[in-house]
């Protein structure tokens, strides 16, 4: 069943609308920040595939992506993928017909909040696997998403934050390799001085005593 | 202000006032022997001492000033003047140019402290010299006081120059007549040019020859070596900040015309004959509030960028700069806000959209970029206002500056020019998308609900407000009903019918469906509009009079809890099964009057508050309507509202022929009104000061953080702010309120209102700046709060102790120096306090015992007083009085002059004239008084052929004549020009007790009434305790 339904742009990752199925469960709320954070992924153009499962714990989340627009869902993981993506496509034709001539100018989140009732609608046509409707559209051999790739949400999320890695890696290295270039030159200096401090010492002791004599005598 | 005078701070308070308190004899002592006022100056002056106050005596009350000055000129001065503290004609001449606040502290070191308030004198009203007596005093509703005006320095001025003013002083005592006719002489010695009015004699001598105001027509020789300031014109100066500017005119500049610094405040004789044992008060006289609420306008003209006062409003706009000086402040110290108010066509709140820069705030402090902030740095950077920290400048949000400093695009910016602004919030500022309008409804159907016919006023008013619900089309709505059991309704959008399901189980309340019980009204519109219609019938044979209130409370918040929303409660049987049952209390008249009385006041079960906690968790606002004619703990069931940020509607004896039009009209504002969901405000201020306490309807979620589940501009919060450092050093405190919600279209919003407020170094400074009315509001809510801790009594006490004690901060600051020793002395700006304060102690929450006003309707009226914003609390405190018999009987051509609504009288049975017909109007209702003589034509006219009835029995409706027309258009333009309650009419014929007693009688409030004050008493009995040594 469907837990979870939002809609993004994909461009960056402003989100457009989402159903009213937040329940205020704790745990929904990680896996609503896991699907941010997917939004946040394709932003930054790291997922090409314009169709895409995600597994994550005992859910999974199926996306798809078409006109810069992206709809995302979360489902059990006993829930057919067809019927996901079904609905999926659903959405995005109508989301389309309504709001597709704003989409690119929409300038505020959540700026078409009220295509949420048709959501909800939809939702519940979908909610049971087994009535007529879903049963007739579960055997539509026409629909085919056996090529649909499935990963796991790690995976995913994993790519954005190995990238960030060897970023913040690298970046360290920079400023320690900066740091140890000014300890050497320092330890340089110091070598110096403990080289030839005694020596300079005793000349000057030498000469004050030469002064002094001079003076005294 | 405050940095420029060092001496000041470390002056405590007390001392500084005892110096002068020994002042005044000393001085007078020498003079004394020399008769009335003038002699001893003249003496100094010119060799022929003159006699007393006589028109012909050039002098007779010359000015202090006058005798210094001249003292020092040409004279061989009096021993007194050789005081060394009193500095030498050459070192009173200021600084040229320099501001006036300035010079006093360089040149006279010797003297004691610089005087206090030099701001102060400049922006006053002036009075002109000439003019008599009345110009003296700004106020003319005061006729028989003349010498109202004392200036402020006096205070701090030490004794040895108190010495010119001494001798003024003496004038003050002497018996009106007498002072007046020292007038003429005075005004004649104007033409020798070195006298000024008497007004001006106190404030100079503590820095003579460094102010010296210019006689109107000449200059004198020694006036203008004086060089000191002279201050220009009167006509110019204008209060605030401008006279500032005008003080940096050099000395002998403007000659035209003596200015009177005038203090702005007010003194009241009492006691018209010095000594009298009885004083009598003028009652007339005494100050009234009847233009009603006056909007303090110093402060917006001062800083013309702040947000309109409708949102905000300061208890003084001068802040003090030291805790030693707040604590001399015995006034509220803090703000009230109303984030929501409604503002005029036109002057509606500018919306910013930031999203793609991200909204600019300051990295520390989270202040929101607003109209005081600078731009430095080629306008790369830009300094908070509160905390002046440097951020950057985001690169989309970059704009040059022009050679001002000002952004070039500013006229583009309304956050940068408007003091209100709405920002569209970005994605961090959203717990979740935004959710949609939520109304649910949860219903008595006991049969005294039954009975009283609310049920169908109620299921009316829901279905023909349905278009008009905010946030079409994705609001929900719900409904539930109780009795000794619960019903719920499924309303799914494919039923024709809605079914019923009745959950009995109190014990353990589950919600029988999912979902389908909150359903989107667009789509299952039928379903509830055939719901609506059917409630009443479906009950109509009810017997059940048990109520499960608790458990529907639980019930409906478990349908809620998934969005939040808005839970209007109607309820009118007392809660008696399941959780949250109530017992029937304050039927034990030994309770009253002991420690436990307050304990009726607050709820009695934890449950309640505990419930309202869950629900403002979960983003829902509590409404309670509550109809019930017997006792049902309002002081209970408004928890529910308090802590969620709703209201309290009571309406007792609810008889749906009688109330059903105010019913139905205050629930369909309710629905209908703009409402703020699931906020959160905050209210920011300068370092150095910080909110400590508030008041109103919200739960507190942090320290400051304000959770609001519905906001809507009917409600207003106060606050009350602390110095959190002994000295203020900046200049200027800013203020900063930030409502964070989502506004019915599903738009997550902030609107933030910036104010900005000078710091001032002086208790008058504060005095002048102050705001009655925000006084008053929050006033009220802390004298409401002490009702649930403590006695009535106390209660009443303490706010005629604040009172007192302001006053009589207020009077050691002026009155011993002017001897006004009869007279009551308070602030231009505080005229209406005492007022307000008895009105206050006679108002429904806190008035009388026992016996003076239900318990429920104490405990209701308190809720409402809580939430009001300023404007309506003084509309309650001070209700209008208007008489309608003359208005009818006028020609026809002024049908549509309202004026007569502006026209109102004094609350007094005197003004009631038994010929005529009165309206009363105090924001919640509408009385309307027929006199005992009034003509029988325009009581037939108003009422038809019953007008000789019971007038409890009859309504008010329009007939067919022009006098009835005329009536029911003026209560139309009243309730009209005040939409956020129902004015419900009532009719009472005089005589007709007790309905006029309770109607109107007790709500006269300048009268005496059973144990209560009337205002003369009132007046009198805190004039006493002012005069009572410390």
């Amino acid at each position: 069943m469907v837990k979870l339904t939002m809609i993004a742009r994909v461009t960056d990752g402003l989100p457009l609308a989402e159903g009213l199925d937040a329940g205020r469960d704790p745990q929904d709320e990680f896996y609503k920040q896991q699907a941010k954070s997917i939004f946040k992924n394709l932003s930054k153009g790291h997922n090409e595939s314009s169709r895409m499962s995600i597994e994550t714990g005992p859910y999974i989340f199926h996306y798809i992506i078409e006109g810069r627009v992206c709809y995302l869902t979360m489902c059990d993981r006993s829930y057919p993928k067809k019927l996901a993506f079904q609905y999926l496509e659903e959405l995005k034709n109508e989301f389309e017909r309504v709001n597709g001539d704003q989409i690119e100018t929409a300038a505020r989140p959540y700026a078409f909040i009220k295509f949420d009732t048709y959501i909800q609608k939809i939702k519940k046509l979908y909610l049971d696997t087994r009535s007529q409707r879903n049963i007739a559209k579960l055997n539509d051999e026409l629909y085919e998403v056996q090529q649909i790739m499935t990963r796991n949400v790690q995976e995913v999320l994993g790519v954005g934050e190995k990238l960030d890695h060897v970023s913040e890696m690298s970046s360290r290295l920079t400023s320690e390799s900066r740091i140890y270039a000014d300890k050497a030159r320092d330890l340089n200096r110091q070598a110096l001085i403990r080289k030839w401090a005694p020596v300079g010492i005793v000349i000057a002791v030498v000469l004050l005593l030469f002064w002094v004599k001079n003076k005294i005598w | 202000m405050g940095t420029e005078n060092p001496g000041r701070p470390s002056f405590p308070a007390r001392t500084a006032a005892t110096p002068f308190a020994a002042a005044p004899p000393q001085n007078v002592m020498p003079f004394s022997s020399s008769g009335p006022l003038v002699g001893s100056e003249a003496s100094g002056f010119r060799p022929t001492p003159p006699a007393a106050p006589q028109p012909t005596v050039p002098f007779s009350s010359s000015g202090p000033l006058a005798g210094s000055q001249s003292s020092g000129f040409r004279l061989p001065p009096p021993p007194r003047y050789n005081d060394p503290s009193v500095p030498p004609p050459a070192s009173n001449v200021p600084p040229t140019g320099g501001p006036f606040q300035r010079f006093p502290t360089p040149p006279f070191p010797s003297t004691v402290q610089a005087p206090t308030s030099r701001v102060p004198p400049v922006g006053q009203p002036i009075a002109q010299t000439p003019a008599p007596p009345v110009s003296f005093r700004p106020q003319p509703q005061i006729p028989p006081v003349p010498m109202g005006a004392p200036p402020q320095s006096v205070n701090s001025a030490p004794p040895n120059v108190n010495v010119p003013y001494s001798v003024s002083d003496s004038s003050f005592p002497a018996p009106m007549t007498n002072f007046q006719s020292s007038f003429p002489g005075y005004a004649r010695m104007q033409s020798n040019a070195d006298l000024q009015p008497p007004p001006m004699q106190s404030p100079f001598p503590s820095h003579q020859g460094g102010y010296a105001p210019a006689p109107p027509t000449s200059s004198t020789p020694f006036l203008s070596h004086q060089g000191g300031y002279v201050p220009p014109p009167p006509v110019a100066a204008p209060l605030g900040l401008q006279s500032r500017d005008q003080m940096q005119y050099p000395g002998s500049g403007a000659p035209g015309s003596i200015q009177g610094l005038i203090e702005d405040f007010s003194s009241l004789s009492i006691g018209s004959v010095p000594g009298s044992i009885d004083p009598g008060v003028d009652p007339k006289a005494l100050p009234r509030p009847l233009e009603g609420d006056v909007e303090p306008k110093l402060f917006s003209e001062m800083y013309p960028m702040n947000c309109n006062p409708r949102f905000l409003r300061l208890t003084t706009s001068g802040i003090p700069n030291s805790q030693s000086l707040a604590s001399r402040w015995h006034l509220p110290l803090g703000a009230v806000v109303c984030p929501l108010a409604e503002a005029p066509d036109g002057e509606e709140v500018p919306v910013v959209n930031f999203v793609s820069t991200g909204i600019i705030r300051c990295r520390r402090c989270r202040t929101y970029v607003n109209p005081y902030v600078t731009f430095t740095d080629a306008g790369r950077k830009w300094r908070c206002n509160i905390c002046s920290l440097l951020n950057d400048v985001p690169g989309d949000y970059f704009a040059h500056l022009d050679a001002t400093g000002k952004r070039i695009d500013l006229d583009q910016r309304p956050e940068l020019t408007k003091g209100s602004v709405e920002f569209v919030a970005p994605t961090e500022y959203m717990m979740r998308p935004p959710m949609p309008p939520v109304y649910f409804f949860l219903i008595d159907v006991s049969v005294s609900a039954v009975r009283s016919g609310m049920i169908e006023v109620v299921a009316q008013t829901i279905r023909s407000c349905l278009d008009e619900l905010p946030g079409y089309p994705r609001t929900q709505i719900g409904f539930a009903t109780f009795d000794s059991a619960i019903h719920f309704y499924n309303m799914k959008s494919s039923l024709t019918q809605p079914q019923m399901m009745v959950v009995s189980d109190l014990d353990d309340i589950f919600v029988p469906l999912p979902d389908d019980l909150l359903v989107n009204l667009s789509e299952s519109r039928s379903v509830v509009e055939t719901f609506l219609d059917s409630l009443p019938s479906m009950f109509q044979d009810n017997v059940n009079v048990e109520s499960a209130f608790g458990p529907a409370l639980k019930a409906a918040f478990m349908v809620m809890s998934q969005l939040g929303g808005k839970l209007l409660i109607f309820q009118n049987t007392l809660p008696s099964l399941g959780v949250g049952r109530l017992k029937l209390r304050g039927d034990d008249l030994r309770v009253y009057g002991t420690d436990k009385e307050h304990m009726l006041r607050i709820p009695e079960d934890q449950f309640y508050k505990q419930m309202a906690a869950e629900l403002t968790k979960y983003q829902i606002a509590v409404n309670v309507y509550a109809f019930s004619d017997k006792y049902t703990d309002i002081a209970s069931l408004g928890t529910l509202a308090k802590y969620t940020g709703g209201q309290v509607c009571y309406y007792p004896g609810f008889q749906s022929a009688i109330h059903g039009e105010k019913l139905r009209h205050e629930l369909a504002r309710d629905l209908t009104r703009e409402t703020a969901w699931e906020s959160v405000m905050r209210i920011r201020c300068g370092k150095g000061v910080r909110f400590t306490s508030y008041h109103g309807n919200f739960m507190l979620r942090s320290t400051d953080l304000m959770a609001l589940p519905a906001v809507d501009c009917d409600k207003a919060y106060a606050m009350q702010l602390t110095l959190e450092e002994t000295l203020l050093t900046t200049q200027t405190v800013y203020f900063q309120v930030a409502l964070l919600y989502t506004a019915s279209c599903g738009e997550r919003r902030i609107r933030v209102h910036t104010a900005a407020a000078p710091v001032v170094a002086d208790l008058g400074e504060m005095y002048r700046q102050a705001d009655v009315g925000a006084v008053v509001s929050v006033f009220s809510r802390l004298a409401i709060e002490k009702t649930l801790s403590s006695k009535l009594e106390d209660a009443r006490n303490s706010v005629q102790l604040r009172i007192v004690k302001s006053l009589k901060e207020y009077r050691n600051l002026y009155a011993v120096q002017h001897r006004l020793g009869g007279r009551i002395i308070f602030p231009e700006s505080l005229k209406f306090l005492p007022l307000y304060g008895l009105a206050l102690c006679r108002s429904t929450p806190l008035r009388g015992g026992y016996a003076d006003a239900p318990l429920d309707e104490r405990c209701s009226a308190g809720y409402t007083m809580m939430t009001l914003p300023v404007k309506k609390l003084l509309k309650l405190l001070y209700p209008s009085l208007i008489r309608l018999d003359e208005y009818f009987l006028k020609a026809s051509a002024q049908v549509d002059d309202f004026k007569i609504l502006e026209k109102r009288l004094p609350l007094a049975a005197e003004n009631l004239d038994s010929r005529g017909l009165y309206l009363y109007d105090d924001g919640f209702r509408f009385n309307i008084w027929f006199g005992r003589a009034l003509s029988p034509d325009v009581a037939m006219n108003l009422l038809g052929a019953d007008f000789a009835a019971e007038l409890s029995k009859v309504t008010l409706s329009e007939r067919e004549n022009e006098m009835s027309r005329k009536l029911m258009r003026i209560l139309k333009k009243s309730r009209e020009s005040d939409p956020s309650y129902y004015h419900l009419c009532h009719l009472v014929r005089q005589g007709e007790q007790p309905r006029e007693g309770f109607l109107l009688l007790s709500n006269l409030v300048e009268d005496q009434m059973g144990g209560a004050n009337g205002y003369v008493d009132w007046i009198l009995q805190i004039h006493r305790q002012v005069q009572q040594n410390p």
